[in-house]
């Protein structure tokens, strides 16, 4: 008989509770358990991503144990956990002494890892190297909507939950395809259609929510800015928006009403490609809804005004006074299972934990007291994303990068790959061998989600404690114990008995997590942020009152000027390139490419979902093989003709390693967040004659890129 | 009357939590170890078209057109259902060309699961939506889906499903009084 340990799914943020069935010490199945967000549901990656533990090495083989190189050019050569901390903590020192402590990047990890060990790492980044030059992938995905809500309504995060979704009477979804990108909140805008919600959905592409929606705007890729401002200015022109609201809990109307009122639904029709009476139906559509909720993901943040989109969305829920109260708001859903959580933790270069901003001289008092420095810096410090641009500048010299994949997930790999190269040191704290571990100095194994214990952070708010399930095979550690060995040898004594004392550590320093306790997570417990103190029962929905997050309680309405994609189209390069996600794989895809019923339904080199009419005039057949080019590289792909995709656009997503669009993509960034623009490339397609030649090509490419990974580990 | 899976469009986003379910609860206990892109061959497959998104899988017809095509008396009526006798299957097609749905499919197995001996080539099967029939808790389909969108028709609930309709069919003819247009009944 299978024991169960009950945990948390360590895919998509939806934060579903499981129990993994243990037998004789090895994970032989998954099951749904009655977690709040889940309701005993889960999908394919819960129920059958969980074999990676195995390490079937169907992609890349785990790390087992401590790898360095002392010189550039070596092989990685196992090594002791005391030589390998010894060796980076003395080039660490060294690279600090020499061009100070600001040219060191450190990442966090939004995965497996979990809160404490984001904790321990923002402490090593900021009490012991002694910079604030730490960041993780919120930077490429959700940035935009901390940056946008904190400036409008104050809070980064969802202000309603995931279980409020189906009670909602208006879904209005920009640019987020829940069935592809988070199963288990899809299920909830199903059963909010079944229970009469009106749906509106605008994409470019005929996502699954579009076929249920009452009504589906099919935009052209580029048009947010023109067409949130265009409803705006519907809202207003057609008085539909609540005068009293406005009036009462908000400030910037005046302004916000001047900058609108040239994005007239007709002058917006051709920007956006639907027509100006849809523009007003959807207008309609929402604010006669008694309870409207806005939910965005991708298709938002990752533009080059990403920032300005999230306040305009921001905007339309401040207009219509859907913010405050039980099944409305902004729901920017997190995509990484724990992204939401190293936010939280700080694992950003401009806040401490609890997000208490660096810049603020009391709670760098506050935080140098408790960790028992003098002194904590107060400048922001670096985003990942200007990390190739900073090298280039001699500005960093040294990268620790913790449980993520830069040269797998970050726009324009060859520069990201230079900039690898041209770093002094690298370090990478993985459980996995990765595109960047290639290029790392040293190389740190630790333990995986199933084989440590800890809290994340699920997209809305909810704190849940996830367990071991197994003993981890080979030489690992977990990630805050590595962290503390290494604080230690560069003469900052560092302990922890657990995470529970980590845990109680922060909650110590961050007021809104402080009544988050491990005995009220135990089980199924579930808390959400804030939650000030032990009896208080934590926040479901944020705003109450309609009383904001702002120094005079009230929200802004912010709008701004449409600016065209940064990447041009010409007859070089005619086709719209947008990177998008695939349901059965997860984030850079060691996890569930290693995982064998996943890595059955998707392998190399991923699909390019192209319109039906594009295919025809490319010459490309269903399931051939392409290539795609930009002004930045040239990769295969197969194609996969749908017209669910529009025409003039293709679809790629980027876990693949043959197909890696992150080849093409370019990195141009929203100025405040920093965030690339993943979904507009000039791109062209070539169809191939030797169908046969290129398959045989693709198998020999994903071959050799296997083995020159696994020949790092050993294997 | 037979029993049949069937999926609400409505409901499925198209995430394959059935396809991976159902090639599972047809495999060995460690199928999780041997799976590959190859013995991949789930029964019911989730079809994306611009508009639809819904597995199919068989209906289960009451005067089974794979039935009647069947030289070998591979498939056969058991349970309210159309089930395969493995060991009968000669790898014809002959069902594959009848079915109308496109839901059976003859394919290499493992010859442990035939017990007729091989006159020359593969071992062959042909493989349908069998209802899980050796599964205790039913469809493995109906228990993983998310959304719920998958379940089991049988006669009861056609009938209970036949009843409500007609209930409501009453209630919208009340509603629309046909007794006042000229030209129908009693005029």
């Amino acid at each position: 008989m299978a024991e169960k340990v009950l945990t948390v799914c360590p895919y998509c943020g939806a934060g579903c509770k499981m129990n993994l069935l243990v037998e004789d010490g090895a994970i032989v199945g998954a099951e749904g358990a009655h977690g709040v967000t889940n309701e005993g549901e889960l999908c394919l990656k819960g129920y059958y991503g969980w074999d990676f533990l195995n390490d079937t090495k169907l992609l890349t083989p785990r790390l087992k144990k401590p790898l360095l190189r002392r010189h550039r050019g070596e092989d990685l050569k196992e090594v002791s956990w005391d030589e390998a901390i010894q060796f980076t903590a003395s080039r660490l020192q060294e690279i600090k002494h020499k061009y100070g402590a600001d040219s060191i990047m450190l990442t966090g990890s939004a995965r497996g890892s979990g809160n404490e060990s984001n904790y321990v790492m923002q402490k090593f980044t900021r009490a012991v190297i002694g910079t604030n030059n730490i960041d993780h992938c919120a930077r490429v995905c959700h940035a935009p909507s901390v940056a946008g809500l904190q400036a409008t309504v104050g809070n980064g995060a969802m202000s309603n939950s995931i279980v409020e979704i189906e009670d909602t009477k208006c879904i209005f979804v920009f640019g987020y395809n829940a069935a592809d990108s988070h199963p288990i909140v899809a299920r909830r805008i199903v059963r909010a259609k079944e229970k009469g919600a009106k749906i509106v959905v605008c994409d470019p592409r005929l996502i699954e929510t579009a076929r249920i929606a009452d009504l589906y705007l099919p935009i052209k890729n580029g048009c947010n800015m023109a067409l949130v401002n265009a409803f705006g200015n519907v809202l207003i022109e057609e008085n539909l928006y609540n005068r009293e609201f406005v009036a009462k809990y908000t400030e910037g109307f005046d302004e916000y009403k001047a900058v609108v009122a040239k994005y007239t639904p007709e002058f917006v029709e051709k920007i956006a490609g639907v027509s100006a009476a849809q523009i007003r139906q959807a207008m309609r559509i929402y604010a006669a809804a008694p309870s409207a909720t806005i939910l965005w993901g991708m298709g938002v943040t990752q533009w080059g005004q990403g920032v300005s989109v999230v306040k305009g969305l921001s905007a339309l829920a401040l207009l219509t006074g859907n913010l405050g109260r039980p099944n409305v708001g902004v729901g920017p859903v997190r995509g990484q299972n724990n992204v939401q959580g190293t936010c939280d933790m700080g694992v950003l270069p401009n806040v401490f934990p609890g997000y208490q901003k660096v810049t603020d001289p009391e709670a760098r008092a506050k935080f140098a007291g408790a960790w028992g420095v003098s002194t904590l810096p107060a400048n922001p410090g670096y985003c990942l994303t200007e990390v190739p641009r900073l090298v280039k500048r001699g500005k960093l010299k040294a990268y620790y990068v913790f449980g993520e994949d830069p040269a797998q997930s970050d726009p324009d790999l060859a520069g990201i790959r230079e900039a690898l190269e041209e770093m002094e040191l690298v370090v990478v704290q993985d459980i996995f061998m990765n595109k960047t571990a290639v290029f790392a100095d040293v190389i740190l194994p630790s333990t995986s989600w199933g084989e440590h214990e800890g809290v994340y952070t699920c997209a809305d708010r909810g704190f849940q404690r996830f367990n071991k399930a197994i003993e981890p095979k080979g030489d690992v550690k977990p990630d805050w114990e590595i962290l503390s060995l290494l604080a230690t040898a560069m003469g900052y004594p560092m302990k922890y008995k657990n995470t529970k004392e980590i845990w109680d550590e922060l909650r110590e320093l961050c007021p809104l997590f402080s009544g988050a306790t491990y005995e009220r997570m135990e089980g199924l417990g579930y808390v959400q942020w804030p939650c000030p103190a032990p009896e208080h029962p934590g926040t479901q929905y944020l705003y109450s009152g309609s009383k904001f997050d702002m120094p005079n309680g009230k929200g802004i309405l912010s709008a701004a000027e449409w600016i065209p994609p940064f990447d041009k189209l010409d007859e070089e390069f005619p086709v719209i390139l947008c990177t998008v996600r695939e349901v059965g794989h997860y984030s850079a895809r060691t996890m569930t490419g290693n995982c064998r019923a996943l890595q059955s339904l998707a392998d190399e080199p991923g699909y390019l979902q192209i319109n039906s009419a594009d295919a025809r005039k490319h010459g490309i057949d269903d399931q051939q093989l392409v290539w795609i080019s930009s002004r930045r590289g040239k990769v295969l792909v197969r194609a996969q003709v749908t017209d669910r995709a529009n025409e003039g656009a293709v679809y790629m997503t980027y876990q693949w390693w043959v197909g890696a669009c992150n080849e093409l993509t370019a990195d141009h960034f929203d100025p405040v967040s920093k965030t690339p623009e993943y979904k507009y490339t000039a791109a062209r397609l070539e169809s191939i004659k030797d169908q046969a030649a290129a398959e045989a090509y693709l198998q020999t490419q994903y071959n050799a890129m296997r083995e020159k990974l696994a020949s790092v580990v050993g294997n | 009357m037979n029993k049949l899976v069937i999926a609400d469009p409505g409901k499925c986003i198209g995430c394959r939590t059935c396809e991976i379910a159902c090639v599972l609860a047809h495999s060995a206990a460690d199928a999780m170890v041997r799976m590959s892109p190859a013995s991949f061959n789930p029964r019911l497959r989730v079809v994306k078209t611009t508009t639809v998104s819904t597995p199919v899988q068989c209906r289960q017809c009451e005067d089974a057109p794979c039935a009647v095509v069947c030289p070998t008396g591979t498939l056969v009526l058991r349970n309210n259902t159309v089930q395969v006798i493995p060991s009968r299957c000669i790898g014809c097609k002959s069902c594959m060309i009848a079915c109308r749905f496109g839901v059976i499919e003859v394919l290499p197995c493992e010859a442990t699961l035939s017990d007729r001996p091989l006159v020359s080539g593969t071992h062959v099967e042909a493989v349908k939506c069998d209802l899980c029939e050796n599964r205790a808790n039913g469809p493995a389909c109906v228990e993983v889906c998310p959304t719920k969108a998958i379940s089991v028709i049988d006669a009861a609930l056609f009938a209970q499903a036949g009843r409500k309709r007609r209930e409501h069919a009453a209630m919208v003819q009340a509603a629309c009084s046909p007794g006042e247009y000229p030209g129908q009944v009693g005029n």
